[in-house]
């Protein structure tokens, strides 16, 4: 199906407005200004349908679960009438042999100019017998469509960083995307699950001006993953008040403060949670009372317990107001105990147990 | 689905003084500007609501502060759309909702008239070009 994008929608019911809506949306999520939805809405009406191919590896298909349930099912599932998907394993009617094929075929026809996505880390251990699809190795398979991509999409925290797949003691040796292919424009989409919008926001990016948006040095478009889940969570001035909740049912949770104390690693992780939100835009973990976990940070697995408070408080800097030292006066004392605590748990090579989760 | 299908009572609630953050006065000082920079040169504008911490309490207050205005469209294109506008004519206060009724954005447009509320000149041409057969069928 050629022509551009604004006739295939209309052919499916969705008229100018819907689609105007959808980039407004979309342009408020990649933190564009408001203005810019409409100039996305033209060049997109305007484009032609890239094709775009869906590798998985070693993943648990979350990734996919987030993308394809994601919001409104009409909201992202329009960026996918606005690819060609080639070929994505779990969506796709065709198996085995067949499949492969269709891979191959896509590769063929649109030799160096498909979008390549991947999800899942890729295991190098045993030459790359951990995670095999019709007897080639996940890194050969790598190899070969990203030759032929005009650019990578490592999707969710495992591909861009090597994720869970990776974390201590990485028994299949498991790297990232970035571990093995040097030479290809790669944008990291990390997160776990990532926010389904983030990917089709870079495909409206990819689509609006043909090029990969404005990436940070992990390899994160800036848009969604330019600001700190903290500098943009609607508790943070509760922070700077030095209001914290101790306990996950105290009255400082019930009045809804700041989780800096319950562990929450806001702070250091650069993710959209709290302003595009989830589910449809019903919650984010923080709202729902929970700290972040910085799942779209490298080896956060490995970052020490989910439940204890970071060693340092964000941007000390920024304490000006007599209220603020209050509040980073408490952090920098939760953080003494828990960095002794860390070093000893280190000394003693300690996997982390239900008990430290309840701290 | 809307929360309030689930039936949680809040026993002990906060006080409603307790969810203001203070964030939400100095957008009403942006907003003058962006006024006036409507009159000055015709230029629209727009604050996007769903990107700044503001907590419910702080978008009530916001609210109430702007007031409603004489117009209220209501747009159903995937989803409801309302853009209502406020005490203050030229400054409209835009709700965008999905199929299932969950705001999926929000934001305070400054324009006489919003753009989504105008008509796309190749929509107006299929209409006239409906409009003509239409009338070749009399």
């Amino acid at each position: 199906m050629q022509g551009p994008l604004i006739d295939t929608l209309a052919r499916q019911g969705i008229t100018r407005r819907t689609f105007l809506k959808y980039c407004t949306t979309l342009a408020s999520m990649m933190a564009l200004p408001p203005a810019a939805g409409l100039a996305m809405a033209e060049a997109m009406a305007a484009a032609r349908r890239p094709s775009v191919i869906w590798l998985p590896f070693q993943e648990c298909t979350g990734c996919t679960e987030s993308i394809t349930r994601s919001h409104s099912p009409t909201l992202e599932g329009m960026i996918f009438d606005m690819i060609s998907l080639d070929y994505q394993e779990t969506l796709m009617a065709a198996a085995g042999h067949q499949a492969e094929e269709a891979l191959q075929a896509a590769m063929k026809e649109n030799a160096g100019k498909y979008l390549l996505i991947v999800d899942g880390s890729i295991p190098l251990d045993m030459d790359g017998a951990y995670s095999c699809i019709g007897g080639r190795s996940n890194v050969e398979i790598l190899k070969e469509a990203a030759a032929g991509a005009a650019a990578i999409v490592a999707m969710g925290s495992c591909a861009a960083f090597g994720g869970i797949p990776k974390a201590n003691p990485n028994p299949t040796g498991a790297v990232s995307v970035s571990d093995i292919i040097k030479d290809k424009p790669i944008v990291n989409i990390p997160g776990c699950p990532p926010i389904p919008v983030v990917m089709t926001g870079v495909l409206a990016h990819y689509l609006t001006f043909g090029s990969l948006p404005e990436l940070d040095d992990k390899g994160r478009p800036k848009a969604f993953f330019g600001e700190t889940i903290h500098d943009r969570c609607y508790r943070r001035p509760f922070y700077d008040q030095g209001k914290f909740a101790k306990t996950f049912d105290d009255e400082g949770a019930r009045m809804g403060w700041c989780l800096f104390e319950l562990g929450c690693k806001g702070p250091v992780t650069y993710n959209a949670c709290a302003t595009v939100k989830w589910n449809g835009g019903t919650s984010w973990p923080v709202e729902s009372g929970h700290g972040c976990l910085g799942c779209s940070e490298p080896d956060f697995w490995d970052a020490g317990g989910f439940y204890k408070a970071l060693s340092v408080p964000a941007d000390p800097l920024e304490f000006g107001a007599a209220a603020a030292v209050v509040g980073a006066g408490a952090g920098v004392a939760v953080s003494f105990a828990n960095r002794a605590k860390k070093r000893a748990a280190k000394a003693a090579h300690q996997t982390t147990t239900l008990a430290d989760l309840e701290k | 689905m809307s929360l309030d299908a689930i039936p949680i009572h809040v026993i002990n609630a906060p006080p409603i003084e307790a969810g203001l953050t203070g964030n939400a006065p100095p957008l009403l000082r942006e907003l003058a500007e962006q006024v006036k920079r409507l009159l000055a040169t015709g230029e629209a504008s727009a604050i996007d609501l769903s990107a700044l911490p503001l907590t419910p309490a702080d978008l009530d207050w916001l609210r109430e502060k702007l007031g409603a205005g004489e117009i209220s469209v209501t747009l159903q294109a995937n989803g409801e759309s309302t853009l209502n506008e406020t005490a203050c004519p030229g400054v409209w206060w835009v709700t965008h909702h999905n199929e299932r009724g969950a705001v999926t954005s929000q934001l305070i447009e400054v324009a006489l008239v919003p753009e989504l509320v105008k008509a796309h000149p190749q929509d107006v041409q299929i209409g006239y070009e409906y409009l003509e057969l239409v009338l070749s069928d009399l």
